[in-house]
């Protein structure tokens, strides 16, 4: 299992260096002692163009598990996001991640970006994960909207 | 263009065969792609001007990035141990502030 696991994560780390979606990177964290774990990787997804989460990168923690790719990625933002669909702790909640829904071992690294990135902008007001955000997005789309501004601002990359 | 300013240069033997050169493409958000072979003991910052002469701008008006992180003046491909056929990003640089 483990050797299927390390083996898919290494073809996704090398088609993701030959290609991937533009202002997105993903990439095997390293260790202190500069090893690489291709367990767990740092995200990056960019906030679409023309939208309010657009000029911020976000970061995402995933960590696959040693069955990857029968089981989903956890994946989480790293410091937690304000969005209805993510919980306090930073983990996202979609279809797409999880198992027991719509995971399934073809879905790329790439596809799997793409999907959090499309789910910033749409939220699923039916599966909320957090209460500040839900209840924003719910109730003054005005403020929702000018509070992901800000967020958008403080996650400006350097 | 930039192939040629490549070889011109001979500067520090760095692990495994410096003198090979790789092929590394500037991608836009555009989804165009520019590609240049360079070598991986010859500081990035050759390749970011080329590419700037290339489409007629600034060099300082653009971002570089590679695996998310922007390039800096001293970043040779070895040291950001990039492979053969690998991607750059290149943004226009912006400016932040104000407030929509």
């Amino acid at each position: 299992m483990a050797g299927i696991c390390r083996l898919r994560l290494a073809e996704e780390r090398k088609q993701w260096r030959k290609d991937h979606p533009f202002g997105f990177y993903a990439r095997p964290s390293k260790s202190p002692d500069g090893s690489m774990n291709l367990l767990e990787w740092e995200v990056g997804i960019p906030g679409k163009a023309g939208t309010a989460w657009e000029g911020g990168v976000y970061k995402v923690t995933m960590t696959f598990p040693e069955d990857y790719p029968t089981k989903p990625p956890k994946c989480k933002f790293t410091p937690p996001l304000f969005h209805p669909n993510v919980y306090p702790s930073g983990t996202i909640c979609l279809s797409i991640l999880d198992e027991e829904k719509s995971w399934k071992p073809a879905i790329t690294i790439k596809q799997l970006v793409l999907g959090i990135q499309e789910l910033l902008t749409d939220p699923n007001a039916n599966d909320p994960a957090q209460h500040d955000a839900y209840t924003l997005f719910k109730n003054d789309k005005v403020a929702y909207e000018r509070r992901v501004r800000q967020q958008a601002r403080e996650n400006v990359p350097k | 263009m930039s192939d040629n300013e490549a070889s011109q240069d001979n500067i520090v033997p760095k692990t495994e065969d410096p003198h090979a050169p790789i092929n590394v493409k500037v991608v836009t958000s555009a989804g165009e792609e520019v590609f240049f072979k360079i070598k991986r003991s010859t500081k990035l910052t050759k390749l970011q001007s080329a590419y700037a002469s290339k489409v007629g701008k600034d060099m300082n008006t653009f971002r570089f990035l590679y695996d998310g992180n922007r390039i800096t003046e001293d970043d040779t491909p070895a040291s950001l141990e990039m492979e053969d056929n690998d991607a750059i990003d290149v943004m226009v640089e912006q400016v932040g502030g104000g407030h929509s």
